[in-house]
């Protein structure tokens, strides 16, 4: 009967839209760095901590207002609380055990194993308990029982667990645990060295009148005062024995200190790039729109310094050589393999909203059609547009889904067509088309807002600001049409293609944009 | 002799330029170096071999250097900047056309002499910006420039002032009385003008200008006529 309760709740809870909405809210809040509000929560958790901190130093020498107190001992507590109680909730799925189990023993054709289940969630929640973030959050809330005096210093625990917020320990503390055995080994050679060193001092002085080390306490805390090279000189050896262990000791102390030295340098080296990363991942969720540029060869090259102008844009490849000059370039490059999945995983964006187009440059068809292939597969309708270096490669590459497909050969072709037969007009479209004549050629889209004014291609008045009206693109039908009409209606979604002075331009949208009274 | 395309180099870009040049020239010779491999898509042409050394006797003899057009299109840039200096230093009169790899090249290429370097890379970069960020004036200005459209753009040369006497290009509505629109003037001095710069009140219209127009290709056929002949009407 109780089972049967159980297996219903689980399987209700494991059902429930909105309960596993509300767990996948609070998950995101407390563990999901990706989650765009975590970060307010954390601040706001900081700034309890600090508030915690700023009233115990008040506290030590000077009357505290009650209330503060009261908020200290309890609301916050109650907040930490609170949240150690949803951390231990999120952390694990109790109903999905349940049913793990159930299904389990179904197939093999047992009764439900009730106790399994238990001792499975047991070890789940027991092994988060007992990790040391969960601990510190724990004694964090420990001076809510403020009667117990020698309970307060646990407020300490609260700054540790600034840890949780603050990702930059969080990196630190990552990096240090990749010399975890270097680090251990240190720490055996220097706890031998005070061990030898603290009881030889004894040994040697502790019967001495002169001497200042009566307690092997005292000699313990010589050991390392003089190891860390800290040397207070609160206590020195007074006999020759003595002062032989010191240079001893002092001696160790410099290797030590060296050796810490070095460990943490070479442990930040050998992390950075990957540090750097983290950041350059992080910092792509800021940026509402960019491109994705697969490959940095000669003409990706180009690409991203004509594109970077008016865009925000970062580059893939899984050359190395090639990343570093995208980002000697200026770039934000990753070298990821832009033909696996896994790289879009890593980075962390929203494909969707975020990424315009996706660039596929690499000088190899093999490659582009390998990158086009994989991006299709998480997603249909991202724009791919692609190099084409082989004719005969044309259509594997419109088979793998990509959009555009450019063929620089054919342009060559094309360009010499256009400049044998018309070589003035060739290049009066081709400075139309640089940026270094001032003279442009624009599209401007057609709004609704627009349309509240201009309804007619007459009413548009371009010839007072001198923008020539090359024609009109028109959404509904996929057309251009060019040089139309005065009466051509205008439509919502429709181009205009005007030619001028780009300053003229400028003024002649600017225009089309305010709203004219009549 | 005859008029024709000089394409140096054996290889797909020789291909597309030979396909494209069809029809303006009666004779297209593609130039192979003897390393080159046999290409099947180049067979139909007229193909001859040729060294870097050498002194182009022939070549004049055969064509006709002053109205042909050469296109130096080696897949190496050091021996196509090789190429095209040893035309230019023979030829005085030949239009090259130059291909480069690099911004680089480009620089070398016309200071070796070639008319019109194309950079490859250049070119197809902005082509590749241009898709994106104005893809209706890129798909309207392709159709115009390199498609079968019934839009075109056209180089009409003023043969006559009787219509356009002592007046700016600016004064003139084009493109509601002939259908076009004037892009740009070219002036027998050798300035070219955007017409709808502010620039543009410098100059009048004159016998000689070269006007730059888009348009449909009956109205094009009609404005040449006008301003070809002596009536304006």
């Amino acid at each position: 009967m109780i089972k049967r309760l159980i297996l219903d709740g689980a399987y209700f809870l494991s059902t429930s839209k909105r309960y596993q909405a509300n767990k996948r809210f609070f998950y995101n809040l407390l563990e999901n760095d990706s989650y765009r509000y975590k970060k307010y929560f954390d601040m706001l958790m900081i700034t309890l901590i600090m508030i915690s901190v700023i009233i115990l130093i008040r506290e030590v020498k000077s009357h505290v207002n009650d209330f503060l107190l009261y908020f200290n001992n309890y609301i916050i507590s109650i907040i930490f609380l609170i949240e150690y109680l949803l951390r231990l909730w999120v952390i694990s799925s109790t109903s999905e055990v349940i049913i793990k189990q159930n299904e389990y023993d179904t197939m093999l054709g047992k009764e439900f194993n009730l106790f399994a289940s238990i001792l499975e969630i047991s070890r789940v929640k027991f092994k988060y308990i007992t990790s040391v973030r969960a601990i510190i959050d724990l004694l964090a809330i420990v001076p809510f029982f403020h009667q117990l005096r020698l309970l307060r210093i646990f407020i300490l625990f609260r700054v540790f667990k600034l840890f949780r917020y603050a990702r930059s320990f969080q990196t630190f503390a990552s990096v240090l645990a990749t010399k975890k055995f270097e680090f251990l080994t240190l720490l055996m050679f220097s706890s031998i060295v005070i061990f030898v060193s603290s009881v030889l001092i004894y040994v040697m002085e502790a019967n001495n009148p002169d001497s200042p080390i009566d307690t092997l306490y005292e000699a313990v805390y010589w050991s390392i005062v003089t190891i860390s090279t800290v040397g207070y000189g609160d206590i020195t050896p007074t006999s020759d024995a003595g002062r032989l262990v010191a240079m001893f000791v002092i001696t160790a102390g410099i290797a030590v200190l060296a050796f810490t030295t070095s460990l943490v340098v070479s442990a930040f080296t050998e992390k950075l790039d990957e540090i750097r990363e983290t950041k350059s991942v992080d910092d792509l969720k800021k940026i509402k729109e960019f491109y994705i540029i697969c490959g940095y060869e000669n003409i990706a090259q180009e690409v991203a310094i004509q594109l970077s102008k008016r865009n925000s844009l970062i580059v893939l490849d899984e050359d190395i050589s090639r990343v570093k000059q995208a980002q000697k370039d200026g770039f934000t490059a990753f070298n990821y393999d832009p033909g696996s999945v896994e790289s879009y995983k890593k980075l962390r964006i929203d494909i969707k909203t975020q990424v315009k187009a996706i660039l596929c440059l690499r000088e190899s068809d093999v490659e582009n059609v390998y990158t086009a292939l994989t991006v299709r597969s998480f997603n249909k309708d991202i724009f791919l547009l692609s190099l084409l270096m082989n004719e005969i490669n044309r259509n594997k590459l419109s088979f793998a889904g990509v959009n555009e497909i450019l063929y620089s050969k054919e342009l060559v072709g094309l360009i010499a067509k256009e400049f044998v037969g018309k070589p003035v007009a060739f290049e009066v479209v081709h400075a139309l088309r640089s940026e270094y004549t001032n003279v442009d050629i624009e599209e401007v889209i057609v709004t609704q807002r627009m349309l509240s004014n201009f309804t007619l291609v007459e009413q548009l008045n371009n010839s007072k600001y001198r923008v020539v009206l090359l024609g009109i693109y028109k959404q509904a039908h996929k057309r251009f049409f060019f040089n139309p009409i005065d009466s051509t209606v205008l439509e919502e979604g429709d181009y205009l293609l005007v030619i001028g002075n780009s300053v003229f331009i400028k003024e002649f949208e600017k225009y089309l944009h305010t709203k004219i009274k009549r | 002799m005859k008029i024709s395309a000089l394409i140096f180099g054996y290889n797909d870009y020789s291909a597309q330029i030979a396909k494209n040049v069809l029809h303006k020239y009666q004779d297209i010779s593609i130039f192979k170096l003897d390393s080159d491999e046999k290409k099947a898509d180049l067979e139909d042409y007229n193909i001859e071999t040729f060294d870097l050394s050498d002194e182009w006797t022939d070549l004049s003899e055969n064509h006709d250097i002053k109205n042909s057009v050469a296109f130096c299109v080696l897949e190496d840039d050091a021996e196509n900047i090789f190429l095209t200096i040893s035309l230019r230093a023979a030829f005085e009169d030949l239009t090259i056309i130059a291909l480069s790899k690099n911004k680089e090249s480009a620089n070398k290429l016309s200071m070796a002499g070639a008319n019109k370097v194309i950079p490859l890379v250049q070119t197809t970069a902005s082509m590749i910006c241009d898709m994106l960020d104005k893809p209706i004036v890129t798909e309207v200005l392709h159709s115009i420039l390199y498609e079968q459209s019934d839009l075109k753009v056209a180089q009409i040369e003023i043969k006559s002032d009787a219509c356009f006497n002592n007046k700016f290009p600016s004064d003139i509505e084009w493109s509601r009385e002939h259908g076009i629109i004037v892009l740009s003037v070219l002036h027998e001095d050798g300035n070219s003008e955007f017409i709808f710069s502010s620039k543009a009140k410098h100059h009048e219209i004159k016998i000689g200008d070269v006007f730059v127009v888009v348009g449909y290709e009956t109205d094009i056929q009609e404005f040449e006529k006008l301003i070809g002949g002596d009536a304006c009407v």
